[in-house]
């Protein structure tokens, strides 16, 4: 038998004076493909980053490359969050940047960066193209890297990582907001990567794996646990209580309008690029809207027509709340009745807000919190916090959380002011499935007080059951409106969200 | 034109120099209700222009941009920045007739020729606003005296105050009415508005004066904010050179350096950079900065004194007449050190090396901030305005210096610093040549705590504390930071 790939023994990690990983041992032999599941902020992350070298711990890892291969005898690990600097080394971005346009370019081009990436790492430049083409990402080249959205930002980090193929590839959360086109796709090219002779380590509590996956593995206080099949791994993700929620949010919210949103014939263009074409839609009160499209289809810019964050609602014909926008409203009365969050905005919110801050600051629509609360208005924060359970780290920053609890804290800052309109743009990610589970239970209970909502998914298991409309994009046209509760019953929803694929 | 300024008798010169007022958040409880309805046309439309125009937007007032016609015909990139984000965009004698509020975004050195374009043009009753009052002062532009004349200056880049505005903060604003021009009364109710619009007021707002405004702006840029960056960076450089240190590993700490070093006095004054030091190394970067305030202090005396005088917008204006052959030559010569054209090295450099190791940035920028604050306050600029002008943008240019060296500093501030800047530089390096013979690589390139056992005298390091702790500008400095405490860090490094 050859020696493993990575072998662990008395591995002991601390982070922030805590202790993550301890004494934990781990083999992981040539032909053997993981998958690390379980409960947010297990320590998944930290052991991906331990054996990557990016972390200092004690203890021992031994990493032996194979001499004979041809493939570079490297860990590379592929952080579940995406990072990108402007042409000046500055990463100082706010996410409504990518609406605005500004003559002077910011961030490079998606071509500049994989040719930066190519003279790095000693790549041709020739053998991205078919990786490309399969994830979609050909046409976006020329895009600069402010434009791409989370899903697409995603894909770019995937192409490196399968374009480098290293001998031991670890990716956290490999698929955050990819739609399932490019998901089914990505399972294929880990596949052939896999039996291209590389170790794939995956991060993730997804369901369809690639079918090379073949052990699976958890960690169960600070050690790791090691079991049969991806279904033993569910067990160990601690079951959340049943709380009432507040009584606060379980009050009518009061609509100053029945209108919500009203689009006639909008159009969005950068140059010559349409971005969203005769887009004719209407939200009214109460009604609980499915938005879907792939990646890039324009989802996130119709949404933030609606939250007041698009320059160009300016030039079109919208209607929120009741008024006409531009018509000397600010953005600040139209946010004033939104929930909102979005992989987006979660990317760029500000880290260095504490948990009670990030929530509270909600009740403002601000990006951290800039004022003092009034007592009647802490004390909803308070009955929030208690109700995620986050009481133990209400006052620590949120850069110090694992991500599944950041957005935990987010979730809870866009239900704090129990809005007329709640907008979750792919709410759950980088939540296990008892949280996921737990957060659309609280959506469904919101709902059936006739909170409006409109709900972006591409993961059928991810969805509340109070949806009853949908409207699904592609190319930036609408392609179909449809009622969910006049012809179908919720399983058929299901069902046709996860064969979702248009024009295949 | 005459120097308005120097056309005020010295009473009403004192008057105006002393505008100097931190407002109260209640100011602005009226929101952007003094401009609302009303026609705002911003003439020019770069990252000020852009970026100030969205926030106005987004604040529910009705704005377009106005460029010159040879700019749209054109196509130029003003007229795509308005165009793209959907802006009305007109000539001057489209729009200025109907504008109730318009908004001089254009360079200092345009002004005169933009203004006279459109005073013709603007409304009986209108209002023109400035974000910075070198035409009125220094060039002594009549306004037409049924126009209100208001300026209305944030204190950050373009970007920044676009950055702050959509996250639900703002950027530190500077307001002021000109007293010559405010027929109805309503100067000061506009610029508020305007100022909410902006953002400006959740950071810290002051009520300045045009006068106040200009003489401070041009004593901090000239000295401690672009002149003694640029003077102590490249004598520092030159120094590790002289001595053998690693051209790589200096080019990084000087290019880093002042942007680590600021960043510690962004957040805890000068006395919060001095305690990122040893004890002993605190002594040390006291007792120098103590020399560099002796030696700069006539310099820095001469630059207000001719800013004061009207001196120094004469002979800069005399440059501008001449095609700008001085600003041109000594842009070049910048572009020529050795400094700017050695890349800093793939060295890493941990955050405390930067205060460990360049001792002598420290002893600068205490040395120059304080020299700036006491000159301008010897002046009879009031503190409040002197903190803005020296301590609070150190960080905010040191930031430019660590993204391109001197060359991005001085192509991201106006004409105007850039000009200072030169004139203090040239001025600068010879006065220091004594001094820099003296300076070795402990304070400069290598970690000044070496081999030193960091024992300290007692009543020394007291003394030392409470000299740096209650210097007015540390006084000042404590009660303004609490206002923008909330202003995100900058990271580059």
């Amino acid at each position: 038998m050859s020696q493993p790939v990575v072998h662990i023994n008395n591995l002991n990690l601390q982070y922030q004076q805590m202790l993550v990983l301890s004494d934990l041992n781990w083999t992981i032999l040539s032909g053997e493909n993981w998958l690390l599941g379980g409960n947010s902020g297990n320590g998944k992350t930290s052991l991906g980053k331990v054996i990557a070298g990016l972390l200092p711990a004690s203890g021992n890892i031994k990493i032996t490359f194979n001499d004979t291969s041809k493939l570079p005898a490297k860990v590379l690990f592929v952080e579940s969050w995406y990072q990108f600097k402007n042409l000046e080394g500055v990463a100082n971005f706010y996410y409504q940047q990518r609406y605005t346009s500004q003559q002077a370019k910011e961030t490079l081009t998606v071509k500049a960066e994989l040719a930066y990436y190519a003279k790095e790492y000693h790549l041709n430049i020739a053998d991205v193209e078919p990786i490309l083409n399969r994830l979609d990402f050909t046409s976006l080249q020329n895009s600069q890297l402010i434009e791409l959205s989370s899903g697409e930002h995603k894909k770019l980090q995937l192409v490196k990582a399968l374009w480098l193929k290293p001998q031991v590839l670890i990716i956290d959360q490999p698929y955050t907001g990819l739609d399932l086109k490019s998901r089914k796709n990505l399972n294929l090219l880990l596949d052939e990567t896999a039996s291209a002779g590389v170790t794939l380590i995956l991060i993730s509590n997804d369901d369809d794996l690639p079918s090379s996956i073949n052990r699976f593995a958890t960690i169960v206080n600070k050690k790791l646990v090691a079991v049969n099949t991806k279904t033993d791994l569910q067990q160990f993700i601690p079951l959340r209580e049943n709380k009432t929620i507040p009584a606060f949010l379980r009050t009518s919210p009061v609509y100053s309008s029945q209108q919500i949103a009203k689009m006639e014939n909008i159009q969005i263009s950068y140059g010559e690029k349409q971005v969203l074409k005769n887009i004719n839609w209407e939200v009214k009160a109460g009604e609980k809207w499915l938005l879907q499209g792939h990646n890039g289809s324009g989802k996130s810019t119709l949404l933030s027509l609606i939250n007041g964050d698009h320059p160009q609602s300016y030039a079109n014909t919208l209607y929120l709340f009741g008024n006409k926008r531009g018509s000397g409203e600010s953005i600040w009365d139209i946010k004033q009745h939104i929930g909102l969050i979005s992989p987006e905005f979660h990317w760029y919110f500000d880290a260095s807000a504490t948990v009670w801050e990030s929530i509270a600051s909600g009740l403002y629509d601000s990006v951290g919190l800039f004022r003092q609360l009034p007592y009647s208005k802490s004390i909803l924060v308070d009955e929030l916090v208690e109700y995620f359970g986050l009481t133990e780290e209400k006052n620590r920053l949120l850069n110090t959380l694992p991500l599944g609890t950041q957005r935990l804290v987010l979730l809870a800052r866009t239900i704090i002011k129990n809005p007329e309109l709640l907008i979750l743009d792919e709410p759950c990610q980088g939540l296990d499935k008892q949280q996921t589970k737990h957060f659309n239970q609280l959506v469904d209970e919101l709902c059936s007080n006739g909170m409006t909502l409109i709900y972006v998914g591409h993961f059928e298991s991810q969805l509340p059951n109070c949806l009853e409309k949908k409207i699904v994009l592609e190319n930036g046209e609408v392609i179909l409106i449809e009622d969910l509760k006049t012809d179908k019953a919720y399983k058929q929803l299901k069902d046709y969200a996860l064969n979702f694929e248009p024009s295949l | 034109m005459a120097n308005y300024f120097n056309t005020l008798p010295l009473r009403e010169k004192l008057n105006q120099l002393g505008v100097c007022e931190f407002m109260d958040n209640a100011e602005f409880a009226d929101g952007v209700n003094a401009l609302k309805g009303k026609k705002i046309v911003v003439v020019g439309c770069g990252a000020q222009g852009l970026n100030q125009g969205l926030n106005l937007r987004d604040s529910g007032l009705d704005v377009s941009y106005t460029l010159r016609k040879e700019a749209i015909e054109g196509k130029r990139d003003s007229w795509k920045n308005a165009t793209e984000n959907n802006f009305k965009v007109g000539t001057y004698e489209e729009l200025i007739p109907s504008a109730d509020v318009v908004v001089n975004l254009t360079p200092d050195k345009q002004h005169t020729a933009v203004v006279n374009a459109i005073m013709p043009l603007m409304k009986q009753g209108s209002t023109l606003l400035y974000s910075h009052g070198f035409n009125i002062v220094e060039e002594g532009m009549q306004i037409r005296k049924d126009i209100t004349v208001i300026m209305v200056a944030p204190k950050c880049p373009g970007s920044e105050v676009r950055a702050e505005y959509v996250r639900g903060f703002g950027v530190p604003t500077l307001i002021a009415v000109h007293p010559e021009n405010d027929p109805e009364g309503k100067g000061l109710a506009q610029a508020k508005a305007y100022c909410v619009g902006t953002g400006g007021h959740r950071a810290g707002v002051l009520k300045s004066s045009f006068v106040a405004e200009v003489k401070s702006d041009l004593m901090g840029e000239q000295t401690i904010l672009c002149g003694l960056l640029q003077t102590g960076s490249i004598l520092s450089f030159d120094k590790m050179i002289e001595k053998g240190i690693d051209a790589g590993y200096a080019s990084k700490l000087v290019q880093y350096g002042v942007e680590v070093i600021t960043e510690a006095l962004k957040h805890g004054g000068v006395s919060g950079m001095m305690d990122r030091l040893s004890n002993v190394a605190k002594i040390k970067a006291f007792e120098v900065s103590e020399e560099l305030k002796d030696i700069m202090r006539p310099l820095f005396q001469k630059h207000q004194d001719d800013i004061m005088s009207g001196e120094f917008s004469r002979i800069m204006m005399e440059d501008w007449a001449n095609g700008d052959k001085n600003l041109l030559a000594w842009r070049a010569e910048t572009g020529e050190t050795a400094f700017e054209k050695t890349p800093a090295g793939d060295v890493k450099i941990g955050e405390q090396e930067y205060f460990d190791n360049y001792l002598l940035m420290v002893a600068f920028v205490r040395a120059g901030v304080e020299l700036a604050f006491e000159t301008m306050v010897e002046a009879g600029i009031k503190p409040e305005s002197a903190y803005y002008e020296s301590l609070h943008e150190t960080p905010l240019i040191a930031n430019t210096i660590a993204r391109k060296k001197l060359f991005e500093m001085n192509r991201v501030i106006s004409d105007t610093a850039e000009y200072g800047c030169y004139l203090f530089d040239q001025a600068c390096k010879p006065l220091l040549a004594d001094f820099m013979k003296k300076v070795d690589t402990d304070l400069v390139g290598k970690n000044f705590n070496e081999g030193k056992d960091g024992s300290v005298d007692n009543r020394r390091l007291v003394e030392i504390n409470e000299i740096l702790r209650s210097h007015q500008v540390e006084v000042v400095g404590v009660k303004l930071r609490k206002a923008m405490t909330a202003m995100k860090a900058i990271k580059t490094a």
